[in-house]
């Protein structure tokens, strides 16, 4: 028999009688045959329900029938049970009317726009707070940690060296490659037609040692160490073994943030110089495969674009967009409250977050060596 | 033993988290050389209070003072009290010697072989010898509960806290375990807070106790908890160690 709800009236009282399976599996049917019946009952003084035709109730359709009663009730209707043969049935229905608490469903109200702007604007001072709050008690952490050497774990400094630098080095480098490999295209599709192939290696030099360089190493150590380095120390926060450091004495900042921090600012502009040298290969690819120049004639023009000014201008910022890297990613990672889901939200908004103050730092610092002039 | 200061002294102490009050006018005293338990059910906010005790929250009102330590949450140093946490918050990448060793690194000049004497001494103690070079996910649960009251005692604390030891541990461990407990409050003399609400183990161990209750936001009653269990005529306490439920009434939800 199929799921329903027969529905028979006669003036002011109505007999309901359900039919067929009520359970988990036909729960959705069940629950659009008890809307229809309820429909149809509009009106009634006294309602029966009758149970006798039910083929199998569990729960979920003993829960539907239950709340069914309750509405009925509720609208003035005096509704009552006929168990017939079935009194399992009868049971489980009444089992679930007593346990009903007076609790409204959560209202999932969807918020408009405007109250959706206004709702993030007023966490932003709470997040401002939170930012600073934190660079604070880092910046505090640097000559605490100077005067007490013991308080920093410096053990690990190696590891992190070698998983943020060593480990990161292929995929920064391919990055470094294919981006060399881009600017080298665009210079010989450019410059070509107006015979000026010959500006191309400068074009190189200029745009990635200055900007792209940094800026690509960067996006790369973001999203893969940033993301570990969250991720690592959101679980460490949500496994209670911050709580335990800080008990034991420990500052998690100069503990943990600190040799973090280290280890990104010495293997950024590592891995960024290393970059560089990629991406004049990327460059000498692109250009004596597709244009008419040589080798010889590329690397003689590539050695006279380099100059200290370049080459410095673009690494002297990667220190610092190392430690906004490293502070990002250990900052959300210790701001963690909850479970599993925390840790997985924490990390995401830490590698957004840092890619994004990566952009940011660069464009400022393009902007004041244009205003200095270098 | 003269008489001495209490060894914890909570005055008027508000509890909770931003705006949200979870329990207000929280004034009790720990004697040294204790067992002290605070006990109330899911959600009455004893691991709330301990987290004030140990100082990792500023209280919102209010004073806790540790007998020559302060009000815990400014005092820095070396750490006066030991911390048991419910999962043992053992570091996960490290053996169970160098967890029990980074205190040492961290507070003495204390290295190589003296080190390594005095963490297998206290992995001894608590019946985890062989174990010293098993990583935290190599062990039990209540083994790691173990090793986390070995590290807690790695700065010879005279003071330690516990948040739920027996908590997911089966009844023989636990039974260890308070065992454990009262040989370190008896033999070393050491001032035990214990948060539970294990019955068995409070009867066994605790010399003390405050029962804290969500609904009245505070405490409802202190005192020797079998004394309580017996007397006590306050209703949420005569339920709480008789483990009844309270009857059909509206007001106790969930």
């Amino acid at each position: 028999m199929s799921v329903g709800i027969r529905t028979d009236r006669e003036g002011d009282r109505a007999r309901i009688v359900p039919t067929g399976p009520f359970d988990l599996a036909h729960a959705t049917t069940a629950a659009r045959a008890v809307e229809n019946a309820e429909a149809l009952l509009a009106g009634c003084d006294s309602v029966d329900v009758d149970l006798a035709q039910l083929d199998r109730i569990d729960g979920a359709g003993a829960v539907l029938l239950a709340r069914l009663l309750d509405r009925l009730d509720a609208d003035g209707h005096h509704a009552s049970l006929i168990e017939g043969s079935n009194g399992e049935a009868a049971r489980l229905i009444a089992g679930y009317r007593e346990r009903r608490a007076d609790q409204p469903p959560p209202q999932t109200r969807a918020m408009s726009l405007l109250a959706r702007i206004g709702a993030l604007a007023a966490h932003l001072p709470g997040k401002a707070n939170e930012a600073l709050d934190f660079t604070g008690r880092c910046a505090l952490a640097l000559p605490k940690a100077a005067a007490t050497p013991n308080s920093v774990d410096w053990r690990s400094l190696p590891r992190l060296i070698q998983e943020i630098g060593a480990d990161g080095l292929p995929v920064a480098s391919a990055a470094n490659l294919l981006v060399g490999l881009i600017i080298g295209f665009l210079g010989v599709s450019q410059l070509g037609p107006l015979g000026a192939a010959a500006y191309i290696p400068g074009l190189v030099v200029v745009a990635h040692f200055r900007e792209l360089g940094p800026l690509v190493t960067a996006i790369v150590v973001a999203g893969r160490s940033g993301a570990g380095l969250a991720s690592e120390i959101a679980t460490m926060t949500v496994s209670e073994e911050i709580d335990a450091l800080r008990s034991m004495g420990f500052d998690p900042v100069r503990w943990l943030v600190l040799p973090r921090c280290l280890a990104l600012a010495a293997t950024l502009p590592l891995l960024t110089w290393i970059g560089d040298l990629l991406a004049l290969i990327g460059g000498l690819a692109a250009a004596t495969a597709f244009s008419q120049m040589t080798p010889r004639a590329y690397i003689e023009a590539t050695g006279d674009a380099i100059t200290a000014g370049h080459l410095l201008a673009g690494l002297v910022e990667t220190p610092f967009l190392a430690v906004a890297i490293g502070l990002i990613a250990c900052g959300q990672g210790l701001l963690t409250r909850g479970g599993a889901a925390a840790v997985g939200a924490r990390t995401t908004t830490a590698v957004v977050l840092a890619i994004f103050s990566v952009i940011v730092i660069s464009a400022v610092f393009t902007f004041f060596f244009a205003l200095l002039g270098i | 033993m003269p008489v001495s200061k209490p060894h914890i002294t909570v005055h008027d102490l508000r509890v909770g988290w931003g705006t949200r009050v979870l329990m207000e006018h929280i004034t009790f005293q720990v004697d040294r050389g204790t067992i002290f338990a605070i006990l109330g059910g899911s959600g009455s906010g004893k691991s709330t209070l301990l987290r004030y005790l140990i100082g990792l929250e500023r209280p919102q009102a209010g004073r806790i003072d540790i007998d020559g330590v302060g009000e815990p949450h400014r005092y820095e140093g070396v750490p006066p009290f030991g911390v048991l946490f419910q999962s043992g918050a053992l570091f996960s990448s490290m053996t169970l010697a160098e967890n029990l060793a980074l205190p040492l690194t961290r507070w003495t000049p204390i290295r190589g072989a003296t080190a390594w004497e005095l963490v297998q001494a206290k992995l001894d103690l608590v019946g985890l010898g062989p174990f010293a070079r098993h990583l935290p996910g190599e062990i039990s649960g209540g083994m790691k509960k173990r090793a986390g009251i070995a590290r807690a005692l790695m700065l010879e604390a005279d003071l330690l806290f516990f948040d739920e030891p027996s908590a997911g541990l089966d009844p023989i461990s636990a039974v260890e375990l308070d065992q454990l407990i009262l040989t370190l409050s008896r033999d070393l003399g050491i001032t035990i807070v214990i948060v539970t609400h294990e019955l068995p183990s409070i009867f066994l161990v605790a010399d003390h106790c405050i029962v804290l209750d969500k609904v009245a936001e505070g405490i409802v009653a202190e005192g020797d908890p079998r004394k309580l269990r017996d007397e006590s005529n306050i209703p949420f306490v005569h339920n709480f160690f008789t483990r009844s439920a309270p009857g059909v009434s509206a007001d106790q939800g969930g």
